[in-house]
């Protein structure tokens, strides 16, 4: 009977109803929608730290991380890799670096670069570099003065395919090493910041230039599952002697990253409050001016003997309505316009230097994570119903001779 | 004798007559090297006037030099007062200053090579790499030019494949009695980039030698750095201790 008098009565002044359920629906839709952005953003950060050369886990010899020079290389990585094909499940990927910060130079310019010695194949299969090279050809096995350099980098440079670049950088008797290589491709990344920071050569190019020998400078590995991290690294930790070894996951790989990620979660349930907040105001507004206008209603029900709580059961069921309306459609909305920018995202190019910054996108693509809708849903129909218990309190309240008095 | 083996006669004759000019690949690489140790010196003590030039702005530092063969110099500045003792000791391709205000000797690190030294128009790597002209590069000479009634050379130097140089060429003019005209440095597309001329060619220190030098950019105008001698003496050798961390922090004793 409540369901049924609430609904009727919602529909008595459809101006007034329509004009809250768009509150409600603005309200709702802005949660999900903006939601699935936050996410989107940090779901990028955290694939873009992962695939910018970091990995799922990552093996150092103990000290690189802190000063990464040459001397604190992986004296054996044959130790490792043994360890790696006992440990790692069957479908993980890794690979071997050498990884030093150099000095790029060509005729007219100079300036910082990592320099980063990989395995073209397998590296491939772990960071982003396989399928970045836009222009020329991704380096080949035993290629010795191929070069790639990021787009940005190449616009600083003033330089283009086939110039020359050379790199200078300490060798392991800490003397200057210097190497001319020739650019053979040119990468493009999510990042500019990637483009301007790494370059990329074979690693026998890269130790041939630092006089090592067989020594690496990281180990990276990629699961097929980044909640296996932990367990896995464990595993490895337990194999390789903590003495030599740095064992890492991404989480320490990335503090920032995972600070930044802690904070999202607090500032979405934030943003939701804050939403629902503007939204409740509105929500007791027009229940109590509901109310407010059938005074002589309401007395009239209590003189037919209608009780208290039946009276705040009505019009909460009122508020429902509005609410669940509000919802489905708010809901239908906010999915909607997530659909429409799951292909395209949102170009933020434009703003690009300020995001990067933050470590951020040129293009957002909303992300769902079902427990947001689930917590925004909630949050609106509970805390909605809550503060719609003030009006109907209210109404439970007027008796039939104060409704009488009433005009 | 036919008429066929006449031709294969001059044709041989040509042959081995043409590389006996001044054009073979190795009396280049010879002049080239020659040059450099006429410029160097086997030994050598110097008094420099070195002049930073800017628009609106110049700088003048005196500079005691010491060089020994192609690969070991000690500089120290001795004027003006507020930078006297500041010192680079070159040994190899290791470079390495000193500021007496710090009290600290620093190794030039590979990030500071192609810094400019002591805020000039020369880069470190212009120092530590000095002799790279000779390993570096194949030279060829492209024309030759008369100078004071001498023969100049004129040879266009390519960087070897793989030598860690950045300059798609250089161009020397080098006098036939071994003197350096200029020096001019090109970017991969053969633009010039920077270029030192020497000047004011008169006996000092027993030989003929240009007393002005200066190196200035192609792309800035009226920015140049100018180094004048003052003092140049020729020697035979000079003590290895001179060329040592602990006579870059006590010059001139």
């Amino acid at each position: 009977m409540y369901l049924q008098m609430g609904w009727r009565n919602i529909w008595r002044n459809p101006r007034r109803t329509i004009v809250i359920m768009t509150a409600v629906i603005i309200g709702v839709w802005a949660m999900i929608f903006l939601g699935a952005l936050m996410r989107g953003i940090s779901e990028q950060m955290v694939r873009n730290g992962i695939t910018t050369l970091t990995g799922h886990i990552q093996v150092h010899h103990r000290g690189f991380r802190k000063d990464p020079v040459i001397e604190n290389s992986i004296d054996k990585p044959e130790v490792v890799e043994a360890a790696l094909s006992k440990i790692l499940p069957q479908d993980a990927r890794w690979t071997t670096r050498v990884r030093v910060d150099a000095i790029a130079s060509n005729a007219r310019h100079s300036g910082g670069a990592t320099l980063v010695g990989i395995d073209p194949e397998r590296e491939a299969e772990i960071s982003f570099i396989g399928q970045a090279v836009t222009e020329g050809a991704y380096l080949k096995t035993g290629d010795t003065y191929g070069i790639i350099v990021g787009q940005a980098l190449a616009d600083k440079f003033e330089t283009k395919l086939g110039r020359k670049l050379v790199m200078m950088s300490q060798d392991t008797k800490g003397d200057i090493a210097s190497r001319a290589f020739r650019i053979t491709g040119i990468f493009r990344a999510e990042m500019e910041a990637t483009e301007k920071q790494f370059v990329f050569v074979t690693t026998g190019a890269a130790r041939k230039m630092l006089k090592l020998g067989n020594e690496a400078s990281e180990v990276s590995i990629l699961l097929t599952d980044y909640k296996e991290s932990d367990e896995v690294a464990d595993a490895l930790r337990g194999v390789l002697p903590s003495e030599s070894y740095d064992v890492e996951t991404w989480r320490e790989l990335l503090p920032l990253v995972t600070a930044v990620l802690k904070i999202y979660d607090w500032f979405i349930y934030l943003w939701f409050l804050i939403i629902f907040i503007a939204m409740g105001f509105g929500i007791v507004n027009t229940i109590l001016m509901a109310v407010f206008e059938r005074i002589r209603e309401f007395g009239l029900l209590k003189a037919l003997g209608m009780k208290p709580w039946w009276i705040v059961k009505e019009v909460l069921a009122e508020s429902f309505f509005l609410l669940i309306l509000g919802m489905v459609v708010g809901n239908a909305l906010g999915f909607l316009s997530i659909f429409a920018l799951t292909d395209t995202g949102i170009d933020l190019s434009a703003l690009s230097e300020g995001l990067e910054f933050a470590g951020m996108s040129r293009v957002i693509y909303p992300f769902v994570l079902i427990t947001d809708i689930v917590a925004a849903n909630l949050v609106v129909l509970i805390l909605g119903l809550v503060v719609s218990i003030y009006p109907a309190v209210k109404a439970a309240r007027f008796t039939p001779v104060k409704a009488m008095a009433h005009t | 004798m036919g008429k066929k083996s006449i031709i294969i006669f001059w044709l041989s004759i040509a042959v081995f007559t043409i590389p006996c000019g001044p054009l073979h690949a190795v009396e280049v690489e010879a002049l080239v090297r020659d040059a450099v140790h006429y410029y160097r010196g086997s030994a050598s003590f110097s008094v420099v006037d070195m002049t930073i030039h800017r628009p609106g702005w110049e700088r003048t530092l005196t500079i005691k030099a010491w060089t020994r063969g192609e690969k070991d110099s000690l500089f120290t500045i001795i004027a003006p007062p507020k930078d006297n003792g500041n010192g680079t000791l070159k040994k190899g391709e290791e470079m390495w200053i000193f500021n007496p205000r710090v009290n600290r000797v620093i190794k030039l690190p590979p990030s500071m090579m192609s810094q400019s030294w002591m805020g000039s128009d020369f880069s470190n790597n212009d120092l530590a790499k000095s002799d790279s002209i000779i390993d570096d590069y194949t030279h060829k000479i492209t024309g030759t030019e008369i100078h004071d009634g001498k023969k100049v050379f004129v040879i266009t130097s390519i960087p070897k494949p793989d030598a860690p140089v950045v300059w798609g060429m250089q161009k020397l003019r080098v006098r036939e009695d071994f003197i350096f005209l200029s020096q001019e440095f090109y970017d991969e597309d053969l633009l010039l980039v920077k270029a030192m001329t020497a000047a004011k060619i008169q006996m000092i220190g027993g030989k003929l030698f240009p007393r002005v030098y200066k190196m200035w950019k192609a792309d800035t105008e009226d920015e140049y750095t100018m180094l004048e001698y003052r003092e140049l003496l020729f020697k035979e050798s000079l003590p290895g201790d001179l060329f040592t961390l602990s006579s870059l922090k006590n010059p001139g004793r």
